[in-house]
């Protein structure tokens, strides 16, 4: 898989205060990549210097290919039409409209508002489409679905799919644990300016915690055990709740949130 | 170029539906005109020869002061200038709209104001109208850049606003359009050059004929200038 972004020891301060500590990773093309971190970790900062939108101290950026952003707060001037907004920059970009994008967006239900009448969703899906008319082979989203309800979220994340598999390579910064382990391909987390982890969610999981937790609800009660290997634990529970006469109802084996992995992961860095 | 003409006719459009900016450079200055026009007429017959001047400067000085900077507040000191970066857009290109747009609706404003004016008050009409218009389009151009450097260096709706009014007011009754400059205290008479209305008003009047007046407009554009283009660097930083 080739290379669509190449960031090596990006080092950023605002003033005296050190943002980034010379951080480097890879994004692969194609894939969805999330940027994880809490309040001040960097991601923004991350994000808007890999977008070319902030300068940086030391380091290099390598982007391959166009780039569409998503900001996190973005806004239009208040009495500016949606579909004036988007033929705007489109002509501006000298780019094609696409009819489909924009039904798939839903944006002909609100072309005619103005920005300041448009609901939460509605200028999520509006920034979202200007960051897709130069048809990009990057896209950054950050928060794309904060302040949607869950209607919206679904159908965005359905609309982030549908990038992925048109080839659009995604970078997204993200509070929401539960859409990016639904969505990311890989994930990094920053921590205080510095990259804490790279990889897959499963590496994260072997990375954090090689201890499963199996859950076994009985007709009696439900019981939790540690587990480093499940058949070793699950097979011996198995055969003594058999010899007692006890009837299993249910078992869960559980490897832990990605949430719970980032805030251990976290700490511990 | 396309870009950039259905920016300025979108600018125009939102300019239109912004009723601040229309209050200002329309509605505001008119009234006043209307109601200031009759008195002065009334009390001092001579305002005559220069009432179309002097409600003139009275309107754009108003429009371009009060009007333009919270236009520009609004892209420059909000998320607007993040999306207009993202988007490729430059940051010049939202200033040079709306100080375009602005030009064109003080000028038109201008003109409503130089037809109406000898049918309310019999006034007299400059003796060279190519000549005063030029000097008009002078002095909107210089207004707008001292507009422009308010809505560019100030970040805040509310202090802009306070900024807008702090240059507004000193620039018109210090430029003379209201009372004679000879009756003002020798410092008040050399503070009001520092504003474009006092240039703009004598060079209105005198029609180019003391150069004085528009080098004096053009130094005060050129210094205005160079701030907004250093201003402008400095946001899209």
């Amino acid at each position: 898989m080739n290379t669509a972004i190449q960031i090596k020891n990006l080092k950023k301060q605002y003033g005296n205060q050190s943002v980034l500590n010379g951080i480097s990773f890879e994004v692969k093309q194609g894939e969805i990549f999330a940027l994880l971190g809490g309040n001040g970790a960097g991601k923004t900062t991350t994000l808007e210097c890999m977008e070319g939108l902030k300068k940086y101290e030391s380091g290099t950026i390598q982007v391959n290919g166009t780039v569409g952003i998503q900001l996190q707060s973005a806004s239009l001037p208040k009495h500016i039409k949606a579909k004036e907004a988007i033929q705007l920059f489109a002509k501006w970009n000298k780019a094609q409209i696409d009819d489909k994008i924009l039904a798939n967006f839903g944006i002909n239900r609100f072309a005619e508002k103005q920005y300041h009448q448009l609901s939460t969703r509605q200028k999520r899906r509006l920034h979202l489409v200007l960051a897709l008319l130069r048809n990009p082979d990057i896209l950054f989203l950050d928060e794309p679905t904060a302040g949607l309800d869950l209607e919206g979220r679904a159908s965005l994340h359905e609309q982030i799919r549908q990038l992925k598999a048109k080839g659009v390579t995604i970078i997204l910064a993200s509070h929401d644990m539960a859409e990016v382990e639904c969505l990311c391909d890989r994930i990094a987390i920053l921590n205080k300016g510095n990259l804490a982890f790279v990889g897959t969610l499963e590496q994260l999981h072997q990375t954090v915690s090689k201890q499963y937790c199996i859950t076994i609800t009985t007709n009696r009660k439900t019981e939790h055990y540690p587990s480093e290997h499940i058949s070793e634990t699950l097979l011996p529970l198995l055969a003594q709740y058999q010899a007692q006469g006890i009837e299993v109802l249910d078992i869960q084996v559980n490897r832990g949130s990605l949430e719970q992995h980032f805030i251990k992961f976290a700490k511990e860095a | 170029m396309k870009a950039f003409f259905y920016g300025a006719a979108l600018q125009w459009k939102l300019d239109i539906r912004n009723k601040t900016l229309l209050l200002n450079c329309y509605l505001i200055p008119l009234v006043f005109f209307a109601i200031m026009g009759g008195i002065f007429t009334s009390v001092m017959p001579q305002a005559k020869d220069t009432l179309i001047q002097s409600m003139t400067i009275f309107g754009v000085t108003m429009g371009a002061l009060i009007g333009v900077p919270p236009s520009l507040v609004e892209i420059y000191s909000s998320d607007v200038k993040k999306v207009y970066q993202a988007n490729g857009v430059p940051l010049w290109f939202g200033f040079v709209l709306v100080n375009l747009s602005a030009f064109v609706h003080l000028f038109m404003m201008s003109i409503i104001l130089y037809f109406v004016a000898p049918r309310m008050f019999d006034v007299v009409l400059p003796k060279q109208p190519g000549v005063y218009f030029l000097c008009l389009a002078v002095f909107i151009l210089v207004s707008l850049s001292v507009a422009g450097m308010i809505g560019l260096a100030v970040k805040d709706q509310t202090k802009t606003s306070m900024v807008s009014i702090l240059i507004f007011l000193p620039s018109i009754m210090l430029s003379g359009i209201m009372f004679p400059v000879a009756l003002l205290p020798k410092a008040f008479e050399h503070a009001g050059k520092i504003f474009p209305a006092t240039w703009g008003y004598k060079l209105m009047i005198e029609n180019i004929q003391h150069r004085q007046d528009l080098f004096a407009l053009l130094l005060i554009l050129a210094i205005a200038s160079v701030l907004c283009a250093v201003l402008l660097r400095k946001i899209s930083r």
